[in-house]
């Protein structure tokens, strides 16, 4: 996916990934509802959790009740580069969890989505 | 029922089937879908088992897709799997469905699912006429061509999750996965209420068995209970109770309370019944209080023990009981040995009093008999100018031995006297004679008494009063004094201090008497003044006694109007203290 590791803030990459998550929110949620969207986005947060320690906080904290003053606060002391990994393999979770449950009926086209605004993002 | 997909999942699903029809198409289309969406959520309201359900979802999903099976994943330990298939499947395909299924689980969150366990667990529930179409449906592959997986949410809980296959890939649309989801919701709802059923009905179950159960115990209860409603009237009596009142001759009516019916009837122990229920009612527990239930006249009155409790309804903060519960026990026949016992004590006491009174008596003539031959024997031998001396005499032993006989006859008299004041005490026999003294004089002399057989010990005597003038039974407060002192020397066999100590109460006079013996155990404190009671531990056991002693002491002193107690001081010996009052009942 996108590549925040030289030229971007933390913040600028916390805000990247915030609006991919509402992205993924307001496509899935209107398919599935809004439960099983957060807990596929938990779940998702959990598998990478062993790799990205700092990601932590999204096992329990609804990724709707995150906001970058949140993001800032729990991502402190990590960079960029790291946090930008950190997020792009939460959002390939998310996916892999979404075709998991439904296949190939939504996941390609929200991933496509999520994909080509975090381009112009950058 | 409604989800947070349903209300604009109606809406979004309409407008994607109606966005390339005209008006009137449009609201057609509105319609018939209105109509699919009550339809399948009346059946779905309808299912009154998961089965119900598993049919309604089936029907449902089967107007949208072409498909081989569904599954229903619940959470739980262990998980229930519901396997539905639309046609028979192969057990490749089986196994790849419970492979998905945990699959798409884990993803989920769900707790780790085992999918061996699954496989061996699951349910296969295949609708009836799938026996009829076996030959037209067989599934051919082994492999899931498409899948569809949808958590099944109630109240954002997620419950379980909804599976969808088919051996053919693209079988299921995704213009249709709201409707899908929406269809999930109604699933996840109704088999909600299935569970919540089938826990109500167990629940009914278990609590219809406990009913029985005590209903059972209660009715088989050799014990007679009764319970009353708040305002006293009887709303259960057990067959024991039934039986006990009935042959205490009296009609209980159910819910009338007993206050009234005491008033209406001329039973005479009715009074009394209410009295320890109105007791109850007013949150007091009252235990083995005994009512005479007979008739007056009767050789063998049927005598009751009745404990009574104050009923709560679980809230124990309210003031008010709702009830009382009281257990009956026919203790008559217990009754009548007991005074069958307190006849023969008495009897053999008496019987026992006289040829006591002629052992003493000539033991005395003899004691002095002898003596007289050894002043003889003393004068003899000053007239023959030897020295005194009356040790090898036989009579001398003999002496010593009549001293022993003389003792121990004291002994048995204190004993049978002990057994006869037991007998006036249980018929009520026990006079007291009034007559004016000083209690410092009785004290002084059950002292010096006492302190003349007791020679490890030091009674002191602590006097804080000046006037001690009483009217009282001296004889009777003398044994009382006696008793006490008897028995602090008794149990400080190491000998020490006694202190007898006599001040005024608010009441008349307190005397208290502490040893510093080998104490009374707290558990032996409130029985101690019991008839016949013992306290039975390795350090009382080698002392001797009856355990009548105390038993009269406290009739005696109660019979003044006074009281007597017992505590242990810290760490050495006890005290007993009673009260007396100044001025007896004289005439």
């Amino acid at each position: 996916m996108s590549d925040y590791s030289s030229s971007v803030s933390r913040e600028q990459v916390v805000e990247a990934y915030l609006k991919a998550l509402r992205l993924i929110d307001d496509r899935v949620t209107p398919f599935l509802g809004k439960v099983t969207t957060r807990v596929l986005v938990q779940g998702a947060a959990k598998r990478v959790s062993s790799t990205y320690p700092f990601l932590h906080f999204l096992i329990k904290m609804p990724y709707t009740e995150v906001v970058p003053a949140v993001m800032q606060e729990q991502l402190s002391g990590v960079s960029p580069a790291e946090l930008s990994a950190a997020l792009d393999a939460l959002l390939q979770e998310c996916f892999a969890g979404l075709k998991e449950l439904t296949g190939d009926l939504i996941a390609p086209s929200i991933h496509e989505e999520v994909t080509r605004q975090l381009e112009q993002l950058q | 029922m409604e989800s947070s997909v349903q209300s604009q999942s109606r809406l979004t699903e309409s407008a994607y089937r109606s966005s390339h029809l005209h008006n009137g198409d449009r609201i057609a289309a509105i319609r018939e879908e209105m109509e699919y969406l009550n339809t399948i959520g009346k059946s779905f309201v309808a299912a009154l088992d998961r089965f119900q359900v598993h049919r309604a979802l089936l029907a449902a999903l089967q107007e949208l897709y072409s498909f081989a099976a569904c599954s229903i994943l619940l959470k739980g330990d262990p998980y229930e799997l519901s396997i539905i298939p639309c046609y028979p499947l192969s057990q490749a395909f089986l196994a790849a469905m419970i492979e998905r299924i945990a699959s798409a689980a884990s993803v989920m969150d769900f707790p780790p699912v085992p999918v061996k366990e699954l496989a061996i667990t699951s349910y296969l529930d295949a609708p009836d006429e799938l026996s009829l179409t076996q030959e037209q449906h067989m599934i051919g592959g082994t492999k899931i061509g498409s899948f569809l997986n949808i958590p099944l949410t109630v109240e954002n809980r997620i419950v379980g999750m909804l599976s969808l296959f088919d051996e053919h890939a693209g079988a299921f649309d995704s213009n249709l996965l709201k409707l899908t989801t929406m269809i999930a919701d109604y699933a996840a709802v109704a088999l909600e209420n299935v569970r919540l059923r089938e826990r109500e009905t167990a629940l009914w179950r278990q609590a219809e068995i406990g009913r029985q159960r005590l209903e059972l115990i209660i009715s088989s209860m050799a014990e007679g209970l009764l319970i009353t409603n708040e305002r006293g009237g009887i709303t259960l009596l057990n067959l024991s109770a039934q039986h006990l009142l009935e042959q205490a001759r009296v009609d209980l009516k159910p819910e009338t309370p007993l206050r009234d019916l005491a008033v209406s009837s001329n039973v005479s122990w009715l009074p009394r019944l209410v009295e320890i229920i109105d007791k109850a009612l007013k949150g007091e527990t009252v235990m083995n209080q005994e009512l005479i239930a007979g008739e007056a006249g009767e050789s063998v009155p049927l005598i009751l023990s009745i404990s009574a409790a104050p009923l709560h309804d679980g809230n124990l903060s309210r003031s008010r009981p709702t009830g009382v519960v009281a257990v009956l026990n026919d203790v008559t026949a217990n009754k009548q040995i007991e005074k069958l016992k307190d006849e023969f004590v008495s009897v053999v006491s008496h019987e026992l009093r006289s040829p006591l009174t002629a052992i003493k008596g000539y033991t005395q003539h003899l004691v002095r008999r002898i003596e007289r031959r050894l002043r003889k024997a003393q004068q003899a031998q000053l007239q023959q100018g030897r020295a005194i001396t009356t040790v090898e005499l036989p009579e001398s032993y003999d002496l010593r031995s009549l001293s022993i006989v003389q003792s121990q006859a004291d002994h048995l008299e204190r004993l049978v006297n002990d057994l006869l004041d037991l007998s006036r005490v249980q018929w009520g026999k026990l006079h007291l004679h009034y007559s004016s003294f000083y209690l410092v004089d009785v004290l002084s002399e059950s002292v010096r008494s006492v302190q003349a057989s007791a020679e490890q010990h030091t009674i002191y005597l602590d006097i804080a009063v000046k006037d001690t003038g009483i009217v009282a039974d001296k004889l009777r407060l003398s044994q009382v004094i006696g008793n006490i002192l008897d028995n602090a020397i008794k149990y400080s066999p190491q000998g020490g201090l006694v202190t007898v100590r006599l001040e005024r109460s608010h009441d008349g006079y307190l005397v208290s008497i502490t040893d510093q013996g080998i104490g009374i155990s707290p558990e032996y404190l409130d029985h101690i003044f019991e008839r016949f009671y013992r306290v039975s531990n390795t350090a009382s056991r080698q002392y001797s006694g009856i355990g009548l002693g105390l038993y009269v002491t406290k009739a005696i002193v109660e019979g003044h109007g006074g009281r007597i107690w017992v505590t242990n001081n810290e760490g050495l010996g006890c005290t007993f203290s009673f009260t007396v009052p100044v001025t007896g009942q004289l005439g």
